[in-house]
């Protein structure tokens, strides 16, 4: 609900103190969720196993009463300060945070203190009403744009996905078609940013389609740039964009076969 | 320059900042090398100028999204999470809180609501029969005169400190509760507060008026002044927290809730010192055998410490 309309997707921009903007996906309720029911299983199981292990050396002693004092403030602990110190030890992770990958963080971008992951945890009572239907949080979450429950409003946090990234290369055609074809695109053509752009996203996103899906989706596409490049009537439209991909990523039209080495860039360090 | 001889430089680099965030996410980090934490910055600004660059160099979508998953990672190693810091306790809860507390409408607010109830309540409960059976019910009335039917003769050994436990987590609970609520626009602030001081008006009211009035004064005079000094203070800055949207001053609702949240922090840090005293005096003193005035000038003392705390400590200082 950005006021600009600009936003779609729940991403929001940081910018870092190196004056870079990265961008981070804010945690919407699927994983908030599943992060809290861990937790609580964790608790509940930490619970019993610390009431268990106190009772039973307590009451070896023959002291029970301290042992039932101990429970109570450990239960006390457990009850309203498991969230805040984890947060602030684990910066701003809890284990079902850690788990479910995602972290609380300032809504500037900075990690949190510990009067913010104090507050946010003791305000959850608030978010979970009524009854632990959490409506509150929910209601308030989706009337901002940072999925902020009314306890992260109130410290300025917000809950960010933090996934292990797994990276993406270029993706390698080896078909002998896209081949041929990216050497029959001429040389003097120079594909522009969003032609660059949306080659990258087709390819990206192709291997997840059924082949007359692509042939369909390709078409609008190929069907300008075939005429553009001379080239047969009968040319596959999916291939013909796998051909422009590749070219355009990979190999320059005259060193199909054998890649260029050395770069310009320096590894850092070296330099 | 095409992009997978582009890639293929920088691959090597981003891994390697991959690995290193793997290692300080990990228990391992504080056992890092000061070169190991430079190369880390190091990689860091160079993902960075990377991810800047992204659209100048024509990276596919898939290596800006992963680029960005990246540096928010490594970005949150650098950046940390700072921890409390305490040296600046003593100061907030001495100095800062009761100089707030001292021109806090909120406070001045439950403290006259949770007083003015609990006068009324206890008055009505005093003076008509039937009143107190009407707010807390039979079996509550009961349940409350059974409870203190025996004199207070002290507790099996051992077993006061059993109840201190559980005082610390019940009232500290029903305290952090009040505070949470009040967000809610105060309302719900104000409600509970408004009930709790019915209820234990009624309470005291009825007490005074059965045969087990001496054991019940007994039990409750010594821990109240903290106990009751702490819940007004938690409604109190619940009903700060939520009147701040009502009346942002000025400021942005939101900003104005962070702000709340800020100034109350402190103030329910020392709330909870005062629960955590009435509990241990309620676990250990209240069920015990001393002779009464024990308990009446344990109460007396409280009771001063806090006007101390609240007029002498908050007392508006000419700087």
């Amino acid at each position: 609900m950005a006021a600009d309309g600009r936003q779609l997707d729940n991403t929001i921009e940081i910018v870092t103190p190196e004056n870079i903007a990265f961008r981070y996906q804010v945690a919407g309720p699927f994983r908030r969720l599943p992060a809290y029911l861990i937790d609580l299983v964790i608790r509940a199981v930490v619970f019993v196993g610390v009431t268990f292990l106190v009772m039973l050396l307590f009451g070896l002693a023959g002291i029970p009463f301290p042992g039932i004092a101990l429970i109570f403030v450990f239960l006390f602990f457990l009850e309203w300060l498991y969230g805040g110190l984890f947060e602030t030890f684990w910066n701003g992770q809890t284990p079902g945070k850690r788990l479910m990958q995602i972290r609380v963080l300032s809504i500037d971008g900075q990690p949190i203190n510990g009067l913010q992951a104090m507050l946010r945890n003791v305000l959850r009572v608030v978010d979970q009403q009524p009854v632990a239907f959490c409506l509150v949080g929910l209601v308030t979450a989706m009337m901002n744009d940072r999925f902020q429950r009314m306890g992260d409003l109130a410290c300025g946090t917000m809950v960010v996905v933090e996934e292990r990234p797994w990276f993406h290369g270029v993706i390698r055609l080896n078909h002998p078609e896209v081949i041929r074809l990216a050497g029959q695109v001429p040389a003097s053509f120079q594909a522009g940013p969003t032609l660059v752009q949306t080659l990258a996203t087709y390819v990206e996103r192709r291997a997840a389609l059924p082949p007359m899906r692509r042939l369909e989706i390709a078409r609008h596409l190929a069907e300008p740039l075939r005429k553009e490049f001379n080239l047969s009537p009968g040319t596959n439209p999916d291939l013909l964009l796998c051909g422009l991909y590749q070219r355009t990523f990979i190999t320059d039209w005259d060193e199909a076969t054998s890649p260029r080495t050395g770069s310009p860039f320096q590894e850092p360090g070296t330099s | 320059m095409k992009v997978s001889d582009l890639l293929k430089s920088r691959q090597a680099n981003w891994r390697e900042l991959e690995q290193l965030c793997s290692r300080m996410e990990g228990a391992s980090r504080r056992a890092l090398e000061a070169a190991t934490v430079a190369r880390f910055s190091s990689l860091y600004r160079s993902a960075c100028a990377d991810l800047a660059l992204a659209d100048a160099y024509q990276l596919p979508p898939a290596t800006i999204h992963y680029l960005d998953r990246l540096v928010g990672r490594a970005h949150n190693q650098l950046y940390r999470s700072r921890a409390f810091n305490f040296a600046t306790w003593g100061r907030q809860l001495l100095v800062d809180v009761p100089q707030r507390l001292f021109s806090d409408n909120s406070l001045r607010l439950a403290f006259s609501i949770f007083w003015g109830m609990f006068l009324l309540s206890a008055l009505m409960a005093y003076t008509t029969p039937g009143f107190s059976q009407r707010v807390l019910g039979e079996d509550g009335i009961m349940l409350l005169e059974e409870m203190y039917s025996e004199p207070i003769q002290g507790r099996a050994a051992g077993l006061s400190g059993g109840m201190a436990g559980f005082y610390i987590h019940h009232n500290t609970s029903i305290g952090l509760q009040c505070f949470a609520f009040g967000l809610l626009f105060g309302v719900a602030g104000l409600y509970i507060t408004a009930v709790n001081a019915a209820f234990l008006g009624a309470a005291f009211g009825h007490m005074a008026t059965v045969p087990q009035a001496d054991n019940f004064f007994h039990f409750v005079t010594a821990h109240g002044p903290f106990e009751l000094t702490a819940v007004v203070l938690s409604a109190a800055a619940g009903m700060k927290l939520g009147f701040s949207l009502i009346d942002p001053g000025g400021l942005e609702r939101t900003a104005a809730l962070r702000r709340a949240g800020r100034e109350t922090m402190p103030t329910m840090g020392a709330a909870m010192v005062m629960f955590l005293l009435a509990a241990i005096i309620e676990g250990f003193l209240s069920p015990s055998a001393a002779p009464y005035w024990t308990k009446a000038a344990v109460a007396v003392l409280s009771a001063g410490l806090l006007t101390v705390y609240f007029l002498v400590l908050g007392y508006p200082r000419g700087d």
